[in-house]
């Protein structure tokens, strides 16, 4: 591998890195606020985003790409791949972080709601002061999961033109008939990205259980 | 009528189905100002739902209760009649009143002193500093003074519920509520909790205490209620009522409670 | 989109070919991973230390990667070494390694987690290690890692469009193929999406079956 190909490798890295954040970024608070919507059993609402939840969460990255792709334009919205992209890992992801979220939701302690409320709080000073500064403590382990699937998941958006690692190595692989090179250092890099993501975690995680002294 | 007299509780025919089991049948209760009231009887009997209805977090089905001489839970209409208080109306009401809980149930992603203050600046809205001194002053006086920068779940039991007592009490309610404050502690435990709430009793507090405790009961009331099936059986003066019980439920329960 | 559905609807057997794919490729990769799952499981268990702990770090490594990229190794990096596979072949066999490290890690914290004292007190019954694995083992693990197994079979459905990316026709690929060939983008997309979805909902209610066959077993 020449090192032309190598920063190739990294470009890619970074492009995958980029999208990755950007779907975090914007698909964790998403499926919080699609979480409240069901938790709040907001009327009709609720309803729609359990469907839209179950429907995405069962769709192939591959597949809502193309969707998001080839279907907006038809609705007069034209994207270029790299936002198609962005917009399909996070609508995709905010489905799954929902389900975390809504989960921490619901086991959260009920007398904690319940002291809470004896003490006049309104549901947004409750959920501001009390449950939010506990559920990312609570859900940062899931939440973390999710975003190493959402990395491992970001080839699938080359299927709509965007050069990310995968789709990088697998181009150097056509240039110089020798694709198991790219291939692997391809692997080691996504191996790195998962590691420092999972690193962390484990840094937040031990930070939280010296301050506050419960296991997450 | 003159505000001195009027009760600052009065809880009248409070009924409360859960599944269509009746839980609470015509509950009705006057507690004075200054007045420690100890509720007791078996458990399920319906003294947690009583007191959780005294608050709103649990909406009786029919029934009033007045707090201080005003209307909870319902705003009276100009043309008679009432509607249920919004959300915000509730939460207002809500500090009137404060409540500690049987599992203490302290928000452990704040301090000991975070949770005595957290309702007073953000509920409340008092000037930090001015919460800050209370809250401090008010753990002093449950003897945690020493412990206000540190999280909860380095407390004991006991260390827990003082400082829920303390949280209740930076609310400077005109009430405060008691369920089973110490039924979640370990024997050695109780009495520091007790000492606390003999304490306020003395100092005039205003109190209802659903308790197991009948030493603490028949010393620190001023008045015992009894509730047995959802209703109110007995009412009486601690002495007259561990002594000469006036119904034979009451005569069984104090009989099984005094081995 | 009424045009749209009726064109789905005229390629329909294109579209089933692509379902049928799909489903094809799933249960041929549940038939050959599950075994070797459990194997692989049994292995990272029972096994010597030294050969354990190199084992853990090959299926650790391969759940780091992403699919797509094992699939180019199949595809595209396995012939430089002289081993060619027709697309499909190929894509059933990344199938197969990919869910296979993620069964035996799975299989393997199921087994983690049995009581130590019931495995202790079948040895104490003079049970061997293979019928102590058959008899008591697998059947709980079978059920207590049915949800995550689950799971695992919804991910490999979903990994399984990515193989349209090496040409192997599948759901997505009918889907793809319609779209760019009739210019109509939704229906086909949308349908597709259909099938995933019930595909899913079919896996989660045989998993709910599971479960409560295993509460009205164990409790
Ligand atoms: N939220 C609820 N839903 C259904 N039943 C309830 C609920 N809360 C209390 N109950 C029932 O009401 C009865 C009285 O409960 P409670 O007031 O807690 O009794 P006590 O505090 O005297 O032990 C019990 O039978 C209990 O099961
Ligand atoms: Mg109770």
């Amino acid at each position: 591998m020449t090192l032309a190909a190598f920063l190739t490798l990294i470009t890619g890295a970074l492009t995958t890195a980029a999208l990755s954040f950007s779907g975090i970024a914007m698909g964790v608070p998403l499926g919080l606020v699609l979480a409240l919507v069901r938790w709040l059993r907001v009327p009709l609402l609720s309803a729609v985003v359990a469907v839209y939840v179950s429907l995405v969460r069962a769709t192939p990255i591959v597949t809502f790409a193309l969707f998001i792709f080839f279907v907006l334009p038809s609705f007069g919205i034209e994207l270029a791949p790299v936002p198609a992209a962005i917009l399909t890992l996070t609508l995709n992801t905010a489905a799954f972080n929902c389900e975390i979220w809504r989960g921490a939701l619901e086991i959260f302690p009920r007398d904690q709601i319940e002291a809470a409320r004896a003490h006049g709080m309104t549901t947004p000073l409750l959920f501001r002061r009390i449950i939010l500064p506990q559920l990312w403590r609570s859900s940062i382990g899931p939440l973390t999961s999710e975003m190493t699937i959402l990395l491992k998941g970001t080839p699938a958006v080359a299927v709509i033109g965007v050069v990310e690692i995968t789709r990088a190595a697998s181009r150097i692989g056509a240039e110089t008939y020798r694709p198991l090179p790219p291939f692997l250092t391809a692997a080691v890099i996504y191996t790195l990205l998962i590691v420092v993501i999972v690193a962390g975690q484990r840094l937040v995680e031990r930070r939280i259980a010296r301050l506050y002294g419960y296991a997450v | 009528m003159d505000d001195q007299t009027l009760p600052a509780v009065s809880a009248s025919r409070i009924c409360k189905q859960f599944n269509g089991i009746e839980i609470l049948r015509d509950v009705s209760l006057e507690v004075q100002t200054s007045e420690t009231v100890c509720v007791i009887g078996p458990s399920g009997s319906g003294k947690s739902t009583f007191l959780r209805c005294l608050n709103w977090l649990e909406v009786p089905d029919s029934g009033a209760v007045r707090i201080g001489g005003r209307p909870f839970g319902v705003v009276p209409l100009s043309g008679g009649g009432t509607r249920p208080m919004s959300k915000t109306e509730l939460a207002a009401a809500r500090t009137r009143i404060s409540m500690v809980f049987q599992h203490f149930a302290l928000w452990p992603h704040l301090t000991v002193l975070g949770n005595v203050v957290e309702a007073p600046i953000h509920v409340l809205k008092r000037p930090r500093a001015e919460a800050l001194e209370e809250g401090r002053r008010l753990l002093d006086r449950v003897g945690l003074g020493h412990k206000a920068d540190v999280f909860p779940h380095t407390l004991s039991g006991g260390q827990k519920q003082r400082v829920a007592i303390s949280r209740a009490l930076a609310m400077r309610p005109e009430v405060l509520l008691f369920d089973e404050p110490t039924s979640a502690l370990d024997p050695e435990m109780v009495g520091e909790v007790l000492a606390v709430i003999r304490d306020l009793a003395a100092e005039g507090m205003t109190m209802i205490v659903v308790t197991h405790e009948m030493g603490f009961a028949r010393e620190a009331a001023d008045r015992i209620v009894f509730i047995d099936g959802g209703q109110i059986i007995e009412v009486g003066e601690p002495e007259a009522f561990f002594e000469r019980p006036a119904t034979e439920r009451a005569r069984r329960f104090i009989a099984r409670y005094m081995k | 989109m009424m045009a749209g559905l009726a064109i789905v609807w005229s390629q329909r057997d294109l579209v089933l070919s692509g379902f049928y794919n799909t489903v094809l490729l799933t249960l041929a990769c549940l038939a050959i991973s599950l075994p070797l799952g459990v194997l692989g499981a049994v292995f990272l268990l029972e096994a010597p230390n030294r050969l354990r702990r190199i084992c853990a770090a090959f299926v650790d490594l391969l759940r780091c990667v992403p699919f797509l990229l094992l699939a180019y190794v199949v595809y595209y990096g396995l012939p430089e070494l002289g081993l060619r596979f027709e697309a499909w072949g190929a894509g059933l066999i990344t199938l197969v390694i990919y869910n296979t490290a993620y069964l035996i890690e799975i299989f393997r914290s199921a087994g983690m987690v049995l009581p130590r004292e019931e495995l202790e007190a079948a040895r104490a019954f003079g049970l061997t290690t293979p019928l102590i694995y058959r008899r008591i083992v697998l059947p709980q693990i079978a059920l207590s890692a049915a949800p995550v197994v689950g799971n695992q079979v919804i991910v490999m459905i979903k990994d399984s469009a990515l193989l349209m990316i090496i040409t192997v026709q599948e759901l997505t690929f009918a889907a793809n193929f319609l779209s760019t060939n009739y210019f109509t983008p939704f229906a086909p997309f949308a349908v597709a999406m259909l099938l995933y979805w019930s595909l899913c909902l079919i896996v989660e209610l045989v998993v709910g079956r599971l479960i409560r066959l295993r509460r009205s077993r164990h409790g």
